[in-house]
């Protein structure tokens, strides 16, 4: 069932069954329009980081279809959807999750020296563009783990954009930082969705950086109740 | 797969945490290196006794094996088919053990194309008197020069020359042992008394040593006509004729054909030889079995660091995984890591394993027991390193590549969820 949304789902389904038998995801269906800025809410346990998982491609254990740019998800081989996580989707975790015996470039570099599509100047070009972009570009060649909280996240937005991704996603971006550095990471999403037209799904608890998306998909039990 | 951007993440762990990755080199280089110092000592040992007993053993011995157990000749007589023989304290036949024709035996093995040397010779046992010291021994009649071909007698003479046997009438080269024992030194004159009665005046023209304390406490050489002399016997007596084959590989078969040839007995070194074998086949056995245990434990230690290092490594597994690499470039990134410990680790090994050989072997030891040891001699053969070095890079490889597979499959979400 192609549409011409970038992310579709149609009767995902997800159980686990380790300690107990427990349905994650209950027959969920929604759309991902290319442009939007989405974040998906709900309490602890409700299912919404497991959706972004799945989403993501990394957790490939659910029934039902997925649909990224217009493929169907479910064809591919591990290593297939190793290749399209590396090209269109980017990542930002709570934990920043930065590679730390790398220097901040390199770590930036990385997705787009293993896409392996662009000569290696051209890549150190893009990624220096990508931290003056965020404002760190003075960071460069500093070790990924010394710098602090929001210098790392803001380093792991820049790595999740080298590769010009479809879709950015964000597994609770803001989690980790105080409310001033959780603003800007907003505000640099927001610029991203404003000036390029970059996809965002991000699941959050914070409820003032929801209410600033352009939609909010609510998620309780398993099951969508509003979006 | 991206060859290079993998060899740069393997590198940059590696050098990120120098102390591990020492440390996991280390327990590679002193596996590799006890492993060659141990190969090469307990068999450098053996090889060393080995070769000093062969040399010392002629690889074919010719001579007349005397039969005790002859039938008694009473059996032949037809007439008592019927009845039970018995003789009673019945005594060998008076013969010496004497070969027969031996210019005619030993012109033959001369041109034959496979031997490089023959040396007839006949021994006795005596007793060496100087003063009144006596020492009861053996001595060899033999031509110096043809012997000197089988034995390098020349090359353990210590003291005087070997040729004055053939010039000076009454000469005798004595082991190195037994002239310590009589208290004479060259040019000194002894006694020497054989079973026959007979006692010669002899003059002392060298010294020899051949490493086997044995030999050299025991053993004299004079001239056959000397020896002949000291048995009573005549100028064409000899009881043994001993051989030195080209290739020492063929002496088994040859000495079947010259048993077969001339009927007399014709012993190859290796059945001389048989029951210092058989005690090398049993130290084998435990050398091997020792080499292996210390094999493995290294294996283990090595086997133990890697997966340490690459446990600690799962969080940077799972973003690696998150951003694109897939499951053979996370085994690929770990098997070079692995394996640059296996090669470096190895390559000092072998280097270390060299050295500890050389220091050791550079301690005077002197050790005078069954052989005489100066030092103690490595068998450095090229198998010892090239097995080690194999071991090294097979044993880092599955000690990688097992710790690495199971990461690589583990699902970069329970990583990413669990802090």
């Amino acid at each position: 069932m192609p549409t011409n949304s970038l992310l579709s789902t149609h009767q995902l389904n997800k159980f686990y069954h380790d300690p107990i038998d427990h349905h994650v995801l209950k027959s969920i269906n929604l759309q991902i329009q290319q442009g939007e800025f989405v974040s998906i809410v709900g309490a602890s346990g409700s299912g919404k980081s497991t959706l972004l998982y799945v989403l993501s491609t990394m957790d490939t254990d659910y029934t039902g279809d997925i649909y990224f740019d217009n493929e169907l998800l479910k064809s591919k081989s591990k290593d297939d959807l190793a290749e399209l996580r590396n090209e269109k989707i980017g990542f930002v975790f709570q934990f920043h999750y930065l590679l730390p015996e790398f220097t901040v470039l390199e770590n930036v570099m990385m997705p787009a020296l293993k896409l392996n599509k662009h000569s290696k100047d051209e890549i150190y070009a893009n990624a220096i563009e990508k931290l003056k972009l965020l404002d760190i570009d003075e960071l460069a060649d500093k070790k990924a783990n010394k710098l602090s909280g929001g210098q790392q996240q803001r380093v792991a937005i820049a790595r999740a954009l080298i590769n010009q991704p479809k879709i950015i996603m964000g597994d609770e971006p803001t989690g980790n930082l105080d409310s001033k550095n959780s603003e800007m990471v907003y505000e640099i999403f927001r610029t991203l969705n404003k000036t390029f037209g970059q996809t965002f799904l991000i699941v959050t608890h914070d409820t003032t950086f929801a209410e600033k998306t352009d939609r909010i998909i609510h998620l309780k039990d398993g099951e969508i109740i509003k979006h | 797969m991206n060859t290079p951007t993998n060899w740069q993440i393997a590198f940059r762990h590696l050098r990120s945490k120098k102390r591990q990755s020492i440390v996991a080199m280390l327990g590679v280089t002193f596996g590799i290196a006890i492993f060659i110092f141990q190969g090469g000592l307990m068999t450098g040992f053996q090889k060393t006794f080995i070769e000093q007993t062969i040399n010392t053993s002629a690889n074919i011995r010719i001579y007349n094996e005397s039969k005790l157990n002859r039938r008694p000749i009473l059996n032949k007589v037809t007439a008592f088919k019927h009845s039970l023989i018995f003789v009673r304290n019945q005594k060998p036949k008076d013969e010496l053990p004497k070969i027969k024709n031996v210019q005619g035996i030993v012109e033959y093995l001369e041109k034959h194309p496979m031997v490089q040397g023959v040396s007839p010779n006949l021994s006795a046992q005596v007793i060496f008197k100087s003063g009144i010291t006596q020492i009861s021994g053996r001595v060899l009649g033999v031509h110096i020069l043809k012997e000197n071909i089988l034995f390098n007698v020349e090359k353990n003479n210590m003291q005087g020359s070997i040729k004055k046997l053939n010039t000076i009438p009454n000469g005798v080269i004595l082991g190195e042992g037994l002239a310590e024992l009589l208290g004479v030194h060259l040019n000194d004159n002894i006694q020497i008394l054989s079973s026959a009665g007979v006692s010669l005046e002899m003059k002392i023209v060298g010294i020899n040593k051949t490493g086997i304390t044995e030999l050299d406490k025991s053993r004299a050489y004079i001239t056959i006509r000397n020896a002949q002399k000291l048995l009573l016997a005549d100028n064409d007596f000899i009881t043994d004729i001993n051989i030195k084959v080209k290739n020492i590989d063929d002496s088994q078969a040859l000495a079947a054909t010259l048993q077969k040839k001339f009927g007399y007995r014709a012993l190859d070194w290796k059945e001389a030889n048989a029951n210092i074998f058989s005690i090398f086949k049993v130290q084998n056995m435990i050398t091997y079995l020792i080499i292996t245990t210390i094999l493995i434990v290294s294996g283990f230690g090595i086997f133990n660091i890697l997966m340490m290092i690459i446990y600690e490594k799962l969080p940077d597994i799972a973003i690696l995984k998150a951003i694109g690499f897939k499951d053979k470039d996370i085994v690929y990134i770990f098997i070079t890591e692995s394996l640059m410990i296996g090669l470096t680790g190895g390559l000092l090994g072998l280097f270390l394993g060299f050295l500890l050989q050389k220091l050791i072997g550079s301690i005077r030891m002197n050790v005078k027991g069954f052989v005489t040891l100066e030092y103690l001699q490595f068998n450095n053969s090229a198998t010892f390193y090239l097995f080690g070095f194999f071991f090294a890079v097979v044993v880092t490889a599955i000690a990688g590549y097992i710790p690495a597979r199971k990461a690589s499959k583990t699902d970069p979400i329970d990583i990413l969820r669990s802090k």
